[in-house]
């Protein structure tokens, strides 16, 4: 139901977006160069097929919109700094949605609660569960969501696009060493988190 | 505290054996970063002994290494776990579908909304490594034969030259071998 109406909403954003210029080939181009790393990159932050779509859509209107349509400089890097903060503003508020809808739900009629971000954390403490692939993606998924914007750019573009740091510094605008320490920070940032999710 | 006085040691050793391989060549930059890598890593990364030894004792460490290591399965788990072969397809088309009429007729769009994953070049080469391992081990062997044919030839050669003196310093005299056979 939420998937519908994130959809819908995002279509009704960018509504203007028929004003996207002749000449604005390039984003074709641009489409069949980083379409592969970005859907890749994409699914492993979002983990659904319709938020990848609807992430993609947006990344690229983004693209199209961006310097009154002329090519950016750097394409790459606008185009995969767009699409990880769209994902991740996008899992955020999926996260926000289901907490309220759970919450809400929770006050009525509790058998039909749909599971949110907070039944899958409440399953973690269980042994059974500790190493359940889905659970642990998820988790992994609401904390970096959660990290500071510096932290959370280089997880998703490092270890989700596997780019290099190299390639990453540039992206980012830092060196390749400051990338390694916010990576490192990152990690454990998450696992602490982690952790005291587990000892709770 | 031992093993990181042998680590300041053998540090010490590396950095004379760098001081004379500084003015060798301008390319030993690169290797000395790369040697400096290595010794980092080896004496302050994880796997330094007397890290684990801490590690071993320590109940705190051992929790942290724990949690550090779940963070790393489920990035390697998120990794893993791949998307439907349309998806590129479907999200290329939906994004298509939202430009100018222009664009969307343009026949790279029609090319990108039949777009499937390709393999990468590493993931194309990957159904060949057994056959070049092996026909690499082949060659290894070929090699290694062809050494040991040619060195026990030139070994025949040298003792049956030997034999040959001997024969003739035997029978014909020492200075007659020596000028038939000389060393």
């Amino acid at each position: 139901m939420f998937d519908k109406a994130v959809s819908y909403g995002l279509v009704r954003d960018f509504s203007v977006s028929e004003t996207v210029d002749e000449s604005q080939r390039w984003i074709l181009s641009v489409m069949q160069k980083h379409g592969q790393e970005l859907v890749t990159m994409l699914w492993r932050i979002l983990g659904n097929d319709q938020d990848v779509c609807d992430a993609y859509q947006s990344t690229f209107l983004h693209l199209a919109h961006c310097q009154s349509g002329q090519k950016p400089r750097h394409v790459k890097a606008y185009i995969f700094r767009t699409a990880s903060n769209v994902a991740v503003s996008m899992l955020r508020r999926r996260l926000v949605e289901k907490r309220g809808l759970s919450a809400a739900i929770a006050g009525g009629n509790s058998a039909t609660a749909v599971p949110s971000v907070d039944a899958v954390q409440n399953r973690f403490p269980s042994p059974a569960n500790e190493f359940d692939s889905k659970c642990l993606q998820d988790i992994l998924r609401c904390y970096i969501a959660r990290l500071p914007e510096h932290l959370k750019d280089v997880i998703t573009l490092h270890d989700l696009a596997e780019l290099p740091y190299a390639q990453v510094g540039r992206i980012l605008g830092i060196s390749a060493a400051t990338a390694r320490v916010y990576r490192c920070k990152a990690i454990q940032l998450l696992s602490v988190w982690m952790s005291k999710e587990r000892q709770e | 505290m031992t093993t990181t006085g042998n680590s300041i040691f053998d540090f010490r050793s590396s950095i004379g054996n760098w001081k004379s391989s500084i003015n060798a060549g301008p390319n030993k930059c690169r290797q000395i970063r790369a040697r400096l890598y290595r010794f980092v890593n080896s004496s302050l990364g994880l796997d330094a002994s007397w890290v684990q030894n801490h590690i071993a004792n320590c109940p705190r460490c051992q929790q942290r290494l724990a949690a550090v290591g779940k963070v790393e399965l489920a990035l390697s788990l998120v990794k893993s776990q791949h998307h439907h072969l349309d998806l590129l397809m479907r999200a290329n088309v939906q994004a298509v579908g939202v430009l100018k009429h222009s664009l969307r007729q343009a026949p790279k769009a029609q090319k990108l909304k039949k777009a499937l994953p390709e393999p990468t070049l590493s993931e194309k080469l990957s159904k060949y490594k057994h056959s070049a391992a092996n026909v690499a081990a082949c060659f290894a062997i070929l090699l290694l034969m062809k050494i040991g044919v040619f060195s026990s030839m030139d070994k025949f050669q040298s003792r049956s030259q030997e034999v040959f003196k001997q024969y003739y310093a035997k029978h014909i005299g020492q200075d007659l071998a020596d000028e038939i056979f000389p060393a």
